[in-house]
């Protein structure tokens, strides 16, 4: 019974794993334009810009889950958008969560970036340095070590998040675990394997937290 | 020819003007101290002369080459700012090293980025050239050090390498002793007293009234966005014509 336990929330944790790095892989650049439309001197694209990190940051990721899923099947006369099966749900949920998390991360960018004393961009401008040099050359490492701290806390937070993704029935590992309290594998009426799902989640993110623990340490050479 | 010749700068900050007609004209070889209260305009006027502010009228030409004019949009242009501004170093007065790279990286990036544009000089000449500059500044052993592992007075001397090594025309100084405990004033100080025994052009806003008296071949002296008195470093620090640099400079007997 234990092996086909594990075996089930293996495969459900996959899933989870997936999610987790696939909205990494979008939000983390996606976040850094969305910075960028958030500090531009162009206002409307400003006040845009503020406006969808409103509505994001301001409703539930749930919700978007369940917009982003369901709505378009409804709106379009071709029917639902997304592939049936697994595969459809597995990009429906990327998408809301890489959305979601963009946002989010804009807004660590932009106090990354705007951290960073204005004194480092006019030290590489009086030294002829363009725009991208001092971008790359100076201030982005400096903002790196600025963003860590509030970057591990909102990672750690997606890794928990990408249960929420259940609710659009992804065979995530929590979906893997609860169907052993309903029926799977030939098992009714099993507790164990929901709670043993924690498991899971404490372990990869006690990996994560070494890890970000590492890149605080290896950035600690400055100040 | 004078190598920089200043002319009738104004600048505004919203309804504030802070420059007024601005004029004056620097020899090769020469430096000048601008003295003055704070929000004298001393700071803006060195922030326009590096393109890191636009002067709203004015003019200004380094060897007889018309850098900005307010009245020619062909001379505004972005993309020639960068080119024009080599012409000028700045040392500030936060001294604002690059806090990721060592003290020979903060005086070797910038002219490593501009060899790899236009070729020239290899990573190894200029690090050679870097070493040699943090020597004359003192700094020979603290080529590996970062900056927070510096003191204030070693930063200061690493941020003057690092404008020297674009080999300015003009070297300017934002009171590069005002953040320092006075005990670190002296040592720099002293390596722009040296600055200007080898003949550096140089412009140095500064509030040691004796050190800008000593160094400079010219004193400006600012108040109110306007150059109250202008002239000889011991008439005017210490004879000085005018009622209001009088009243300056008797705030710094009394110390």
């Amino acid at each position: 019974m234990f092996a086909t336990v594990i075996g089930a929330l293996n495969e459900g944790f996959l899933q989870t794993l997936k999610l987790f790095a696939v909205t990494l892989i979008g939000a983390i650049p996606l976040g850094l334009v969305v910075s960028f439309g958030s500090m531009s001197h162009f206002t409307p694209l400003r006040w845009l810009t503020k406006t969808v990190v409103w509505i994001i940051r301001g409703t539930p990721l749930m919700l978007q889950l369940i917009i982003i899923f369901y709505i378009p099947g409804y709106l379009l006369e071709s029917g639902s958008p997304w592939p049936s099966g697994e595969s459809g749900r597995f990009l429906a949920s990327a998408v809301a969560f890489i959305i979601n998390y963009a946002c989010y991360f804009s807004e660590i960018y932009r106090g990354g970036i705007q951290g960073v004393p204005v004194g480092q961009q006019e030290a590489g401008e009086v030294l002829g340095m363009t725009r991208s040099q001092i971008f790359f050359k100076v201030t982005l490492l400096q903002m790196i070590k600025r963003i860590v701290p509030p970057m591990s806390n909102e990672i750690i937070t997606l890794v928990k998040d990408t249960s929420i993704a259940r609710i659009i029935s992804l065979q995530e590992v929590i979906w893997a675990g609860y169907a052993f309290l309903k029926s799977s594998h030939g098992y009714k009426g099993l507790l164990w394997p929901l709670f043993f799902t924690g498991v899971y989640y404490l372990i990869f993110n006690g990996a994560l937290t070494l890890l970000f623990g590492w890149v605080e340490k290896k950035l600690s050479y400055f100040r | 020819m004078s190598i920089l010749e200043v002319k009738h700068i104004e600048k505004h900050f919203g309804a504030t003007q802070v420059l007024n007609d601005i004029s004056f004209t620097l020899e090769e070889g020469q430096a000048i101290s601008i003295i003055g209260s704070s929000g004298s305009g001393k700071t803006t006027l060195l922030r326009c002369l590096n393109f890191l502010e636009k002067p709203d009228g004015g003019s200004i030409s380094v060897r007889g080459e018309t850098l900005f004019d307010a009245a020619d949009p062909k001379t505004q242009l972005e993309n020639e700012i960068r080119k024009k501004r080599l012409h000028f170093g700045l040392v500030f007065q936060n001294f604002n090293l690059f806090p990721q790279y060592t003290a020979l990286q903060n005086v070797t990036l910038a002219r490593e980025l501009l060899s790899k544009e236009r070729g020239g000089e290899t990573k190894e000449e200029i690090e050679a050239a870097g070493r040699e500059l943090l020597a004359q500044m003192g700094l020979a052993d603290r080529a590996g050090h970062y900056p927070h592992q510096l003191s204030g007075g070693q930063q200061q001397r690493v941020a003057i390498a690092r404008a020297l090594a674009l080999h300015p025309d003009i070297l300017c100084f934002d009171e590069p002793t005002s953040a320092l405990d006075p005990e670190l004033t002296g040592e720099v100080l002293r390596v722009i007293r040296n600055l200007a025994e080898q003949k550096t052009t140089m412009i140095i806003v500064t509030h040691e009234m004796a050190f800008a008296r000593d160094v400079a071949d010219q004193v400006i002296f600012m108040d109110g966005g306007v150059i109250v008195e202008q002239g000889d470093p011991h008439q005017v620090i210490d004879h000085p014509r005018e009622e209001r640099t009088r009243q300056f400079l008797s705030h710094y007997a009394e110390n």
